[in-house]
């Protein structure tokens, strides 16, 4: 199946994981990607459509996906684990955990018979909650690789998904393994965590379901969405005033996270523009502190977006209220811009652009050495201006939003910096 | 003999199935001559259909295949990989667009949707019926890569070029390199000094025996093609011998009598015709500035070992395999009375205000009068609502509010007003934010439609702001120095888009062919940009673009070989009767005159030719193709177009 | 996006009935993005319009041209690459008098020679595509109408 020996072994096969390991693919280096997912792709081909340029996430991200997978210099292993990372000389010694999917990945064409089948429902986290899935199912339809996977916590080992399989590639009978490689380089490419929008109370996510955050948004707008319409959560009913709150957990010393994640005025911008499109009679008002429309073609966009008829409020919203008859919401906010004070607005949808948060979890995988984070949890960079993919260990790399928020564009730059330090890394050790 | 092709219709989720019945399309074209199989799918790029298609190909020994999905400009190389996969030559696949150029432009007619993608598709299917296997050719590539601007970008590409074992040739325009950092003194996010963080990577540079420097030197011609390029390059006389090493170097600065301005402190401080950029600069000798040299002779006379003034201006040239341009940016230069600039002796520009700090000792003063306010004004020269940057420049909220804790730092006694717009400081630089607001600076904000107002007041210059977070209350504040915190525009590099071909946006930067998928490649393959000249970005974004186009130039040259395009000119040596018309049209010298069975006849040299076609009509015998638009091709297309479609 | 011209009466009745089939020639690198543009925008023009991208609009054949007005289409637009074009800098001159020469075969063949159009379409010009498209359907509309 693969081999124990690699060159590069990228941990993370979201959108800098599969860069990083295409371009050292490219230059004839032997790669091993680890996804912990069932499926490469990480948070970027989830998404609806992306800023500046608004082309379909799907259409950028499936293709690399696809390349990633079928590269004759990378191998990939997913719903697998790094358990440790031990340096023996100038080497690394990686224990992986690779998870039962209780499918044969060989044998599994994607048909979704056995998830047609299935009798369990439960919530599917690619959509955020939005919908159900099976307990065997397919992560998501442009998951790569698309092959079942079967949950078995959820699983009531019916055995309908055995009989139901043409092609008899469910096998209950696997087991965890654990395989040992060999590399002269890991890159990092963990990505980052959503800020939970449950950990600001005030705003009344998961209280008020007329309340949803930013990535449920992107779920309902995507090509791939649950109900193929924009609707409110509550009742289905057609949304036709919608808010947005920028700055949710981040800038925000409360909720612990005091800087800024560079996303979301974008993203949401991105949202209004689509929901424009797909909603003409929906009124859309953004609540900000600053817009930051800072990378290539993002001012424009935000320009665009105010002669779209996008309102955009300058403040800082304090709280969230329920109209118990109609689900509608008080927007209680501090107005800047205008007469000052405290005002309220009523929105009948209100969306949480929700920040990112580090992902702390590679500092866990190192024995007998300590990878450094910084003061925010991201992975730490010992050399921010000449090298921007170091780390304080030597051979160890970071790629993406491991070392801090990045929007695509930026995380697509910082795979590329990653893979040319590793490649001269590797020079330097032979 | 009978064709059997296979013909794939995407919804792309909805993309396309929401406007076109794809369903319909399918019934239209299934029984379409020399199609063997018609399906719809889903996402046509996804993994599962692209093994489906492979194994369609694989069992019905199908001999082409058209896709009717998006542009080709997305997936054209996704399907010909998939071609090539299952045993056909990638050059069988045909791309149909259907998305752009059909569902998503006539979203407003869903009928007449369907009825396009039909037409299209039978042209496609036309197309594959004459399309002809093609092989591409393999070349050898030249080992080496030349980096144009030696910059902080442009330095660290060559010092990472030169470790994945490339020979890298870094060309500066100007005497010294070190482009803008130096004149930056501490930098954000480390506070590391710009000098030192250019002497780091000079250091590192001569170290490499495989990177050769040219100061003064600019490319005035560029020719051949990925993988075996050829430039020209220009170097103008430094009249300073290599191993200078003269003593009396402070006195000849003093005796020198040509004074300048000193662009490096932009115009704050004189220089003389002989100088260096600021006293640590690299290459560490001096320069003449020969149009501001008087040819007193002094220098030399002081020094004759030093000097050759007999020195002519260099042309050489550089076969490379690829090219980096990183050419950086200049600070825009505002108005003459923009805000006050140039009116008004206290208004500087943020650039020239760091080159203050740079040169004052101790205490920080200006014209004589000692600097206690500050009123720092955003934004000048970028979101500009009539003027031509609509761009926001990215690095200046976080400079100038660095630059403020610099001045509390140093200074402390000193106020800083910030008049701004929106505060950009994303990602972790918010920290210097919030820091600079526990130092009790005063930010005011101000409307686009409402800017600031600089005049003068008696002695003094007046800053007026109607600030919005005081309800658009007018403030007025008289500092002792007014800061404009300016943007990036592309620095002047002497028509080097014209040279290389590489087209520039709106913005005038270089344009990338898309920021998420190729954010360092150009139109000419093998061409790459990084650095501020393809946009405005702070040093760790301009390192992480530098080194990322050096991960694109490695990969392109690592092998060694590189296989090109196959789509060149043909000629039928049998109808050519050699009318020179093609030779003389060719920019490119792809057309030698050969004699062939007693007759002259064109021949066409692959590895120059760039399949342009500008042969095609010019040719009065008709005996020249482009392969993959043959005749066959194009009038087969118009053909599938124009044939009837039930309603 | 605002009509930017008017319509007459005429010509919308006709219109209904008859909307006329223009061959646009487009560019790989330039002119084609400007067209993918317009519809990545969701910019509407007549959807009788169709196009076949060739590497260099000055690699057209005067000979594709007049098959297709010959063999049904209404209208060649040649949407050129104009001074951003890859290949060479003269690009505009060679592609007009490309079209110069097609328009001079179809005089000889009885075909009105404005039939056939040209006007640079850069990467971005989505916009000035949708304009020429519409105005051209304009002009061919009333050219038929004319004859008849």
């Amino acid at each position: 199946m693969f081999h124990l020996e690699y060159d590069v072994m990228v941990v993370g096969g979201g959108i800098a994981g599969q860069e990083t390991a295409l371009n050292l693919a490219d230059m004839g280096f032997k790669v091993i990607i680890i996804e912990k997912e069932a499926s490469i792709g990480g948070k970027m081909i989830l998404l609806s459509k992306v800023f500046p340029t608004l082309d379909c996430a799907s259409c950028i991200a499936t293709p690399k996906m696809s390349e990633t997978m079928r590269h004759e210099n990378i191998e990939v292993l997913s719903y697998s684990e790094v358990m440790s990372i031990e340096r023996i000389d100038k080497k690394f010694k990686v224990k992986i955990l690779k998870k039962p999917k209780y499918v044969r990945e060989d044998l599994c064409t994607g048909c979704q018979e056995c998830e047609a089948n299935c009798p369990v429902n439960v919530e599917d986290q690619f959509n955020f909650g939005l919908v159900g899935r099976r307990a065997a199912y397919i992560p998501f339809s442009t998951a790569i690789p698309k092959t079942a996977v079967i949950d078995i916590e959820n699983c009531v080992l019916c055995g309908v998904c055995e009989r139901v399989c043409p092609a008899n590639a469910i096998d209950f009978t696997q087991e965890p393994e654990t395989y040992t490689l060999k590399v002269k380089a890991v890159v990092l490419a963990t990505g980052f965590n959503l800020f939970p929008a449950r950990k600001k109370p005030q705003y009344g996510f998961g209280k008020f379901p007329n309340v949803m955050d930013a990535m449920e948004m992107d779920r309902l707008l995507s090509p791939t969405r649950p109900y193929n319409a924009v609707v409110r959560p509550l009742d289905g009913k057609i949304p036709e005033n919608i808010a947005y709150v920028l700055c949710t957990g981040s800038r925000d010393i409360t909720a612990g996270n005091p800087i800024c994640s560079q996303i979301c005025c974008m993203y949401s911008i991105k949202q209004a523009q689509l929901l424009m499109g797909a909603l003409p009679l929906a009124d859309i008002t953004i609540y900000y502190i600053d817009i930051r429309a800072f990378g290539k073609g993002f001012e424009e966009f935000y320009q665009q977006a105010k002669d779209m008829g996008v309102q955009f409020v300058k403040g800082k919203v304090a709280k969230i209220e329920e109209i118990k008859e109609t689900g509608n919401l008080i927007v209680r906010y501090e107005d800047i811009e205008g007469s000052g004070g405290v005002k309220e607005a009523e929105h009948d949808l209100v969306v949480l652009s929700v920040g990112m948060l580090s992902n702390p979890e590679a500092a866990g995988m190192f024995k007998f050495e300590t990878l450094e984070l910084d003061e925010f949890n991201y992975v730490k960079q010992v050399d921010p201006l000449l090298n921007p993919a170091k780390t304080n260990l030597k051979g160890v790399f970071a790629a993406g939003t491991a070392t801090g928020p990045k929007d695509i564009p930026d995380s697509i730059l910082s795979a590329g910096a990653a893979s040319a330090e590793v490649a001269a890394y590797i020079r330097s050790i032979k | 003999m009978k064709r059997r092709i296979g013909v794939y219709i995407c919804h792309c989720g909805g993309n396309i199935s929401d406007y076109v019945d794809v369903k319909k399309v399918r019934e239209a074209v299934k029984d379409e001559e020399g199609v063997f199989l018609a399906k719809t799918t889903v996402f046509a790029c996804s993994d599962s259909s692209q093994k489906e298609i492979i194994a369609d190909i694989q069992e019905n020994n199908l001999d082409g295949i058209v896709v009717a999905s998006c542009s080709p400009k997305l997936h054209l190389h996704t399907f010909r990989s998939v071609a090539e996969r299952a045993g056909l030559n990638p050059y069988e696949y045909v791309q149909v667009n259907i998305r752009e150029q059909d569902s998503w432009a006539h979203s407003d007619n869903p009928e007449k949707a369907t009825e396009k993608a039909i037409r299209l598709i039978r042209a496609g299917i036309k197309r594959a019926i004459e399309a002809k296997p093609l092989t591409p050719n393999e070349i050898p590539v030249i080992n080496g890569v030349a980096v144009i601007g030696g910059g902080a970008a442009g330095m660290r590409a060559a010092i990472e070029l030169s470790d994945t074992g490339l020979n890298v040739y870094l060309i500066e325009k100007e005497h010294f390199l070190g482009g803008r950092i130096p004149q930056w003194g501490e930098l954000f996010e480390t506070n590391e000094r710009g000098e030192v963080l250019i002497e780091r990577l000079y250091k590192e540079i001569v170290k490499r025996n495989n990177i050769k420097i040219f100061t003064g030197a600019e490319v005035e011609s560029f020719s051949g093609c990925v993988g075996n390029f050829e430039l020209g390059v220009r170097i103008k006389p430094r009249f300073v011998k290599r191993d200078f090493n003269c003593k009396d170097y402070e006195k000849i600065l003093k005796e020198c009598p040509v004074e300048v301005e000193d662009e490096f402190n932009f115009g704050l401080t004189k220089r003389k015709a002989i100088y260096k950029s600021y006293e640590k600069a690299f290459p560490e000798i001096p320069a003449i500035d020969k149009e501001n040299c008087t040819r007193c002779g002094i220098c030399e006379k002081l020094c004759p070992e030093s000097f050759d003034f007999n020195q002519k201006e260099e042309k050489l040239n550089l076969r490379v395999g690829a090219v980096i341009l990183t050419t950086g940016f200049s600070p825009y230069e505002p108005k003459e009375g923009e805000f006050g600039y140039g009116k008004f002796n206290s208004v500087l520009t943020l650039q020239q205000f760091r080159r203050l700090m740079e040169l004052s000792n101790g205490e920080l003063s200006y014209n004589s009068k000692k600097i206690k306010n500050i009123a720092f004004i955003y934004c000048v020269g970028s979101r500009q609502k009539d003027g031509e940057n609509k761009y926001c420049s990215r690095y200046c909220c976080t400079a100038a509010i660095h630059t403020s804790l610099l001045l509390k730092e140093k200074y402390n006694d000193i106020k800083s007003y910030h008049l701004f717009r929106d505060i950009r400081t994303y990602g972790k630089q918010e920290i210097l934010y919030r820091d600079s607001c526990k130092n009790g600076d005063i930010y005011l904000k101000f409307d686009e439609s409402n800017p600031p107002i600089v005049e003068k007041n008696g002695v003094d210059v007046s800053v007026k702001i109607k600030d919005i977070l005081t309800d658009g209350e007018e403030i007025e504040i008289i500092p002792d120095l007014v800061v404009l915190v300016t943007g990036m525009i592309p620095r002047e590099n002497g028509g080097l888009e014209k040279i290389f071909k590489v087209p520039v946006g709106r913005d005038k930067f270089f344009s990338e062919i898309h920021p998420k998928l190729r954010p360092v490649e150009t139109v000419i393959n093998g061409v790459y940009i990084a650095g501020t000249g393809q946009g405005p970005k702070n040093l760790t974004e301009t390192i992480l673009s530098s080194l990322s186009s050096v991960a694109k130039a490695y990969s392109l040259l690592s092998s060694g070989t590189l296989k090109l395009e196959p789509i060149v000119a043909i000629i039928d040596e049998e109808k050519c009767e050699w009318c020179g018309n093609c030779d003389e049209v060719c920019v490119y010298d792809a057309i030698e005159k050969k004699s062939e069975n007693g007759k002259e006849v064109a021949v066409i040299n692959e590895a120059l030719c760039k399949g342009c076609g500008s042969c095609v009509p010019v040719c009065e015998s008709r005996a020249i193709e482009i392969k993959g638009y043959t005749n066959k091709e194009i009038l087969g297309m118009i053909d599938g177009i124009l044939k009837e479609v039930n309603r | 996006m605002a009509n930017i011209y008017e319509k007459d009466e005429m010509t919308e009745r006709i219109e209904e009935t008859y909307s006329p089939k223009i061959l646009v020639f487009s560019t790989n690198s330039i002119s084609d993005p400007g067209i993918d543009l317009a519809g990545l925008l969701k910019m509407h023009y007549p959807p009788s319009a169709y196009t076949i991208s060739v590497p260099c609009s000055s690699g057209i054949n005067p000979d594709w041209i007049i098959y297709a007005l010959e063999k049904g289409f209404d209208g060649i637009f040649i949407a050129a690459d104009g001074s951003d074009c890859p290949y060479r800098e003269d690009c505009s001159e060679l592609t007009a008098k490309i079209v110069l020469k097609a328009q001079e075969k179809a005089k000889e063949k009885g075909i009105d020679p404005s039939r056939i159009k040209m006007a640079a379409v850069c990467s971005v010009c989505a916009e000035s595509f949708v304009n020429h498209m519409k105005k051209f359907s304009e002009t061919l509309i009333k050219l038929k109408n004319n004859k008849e």
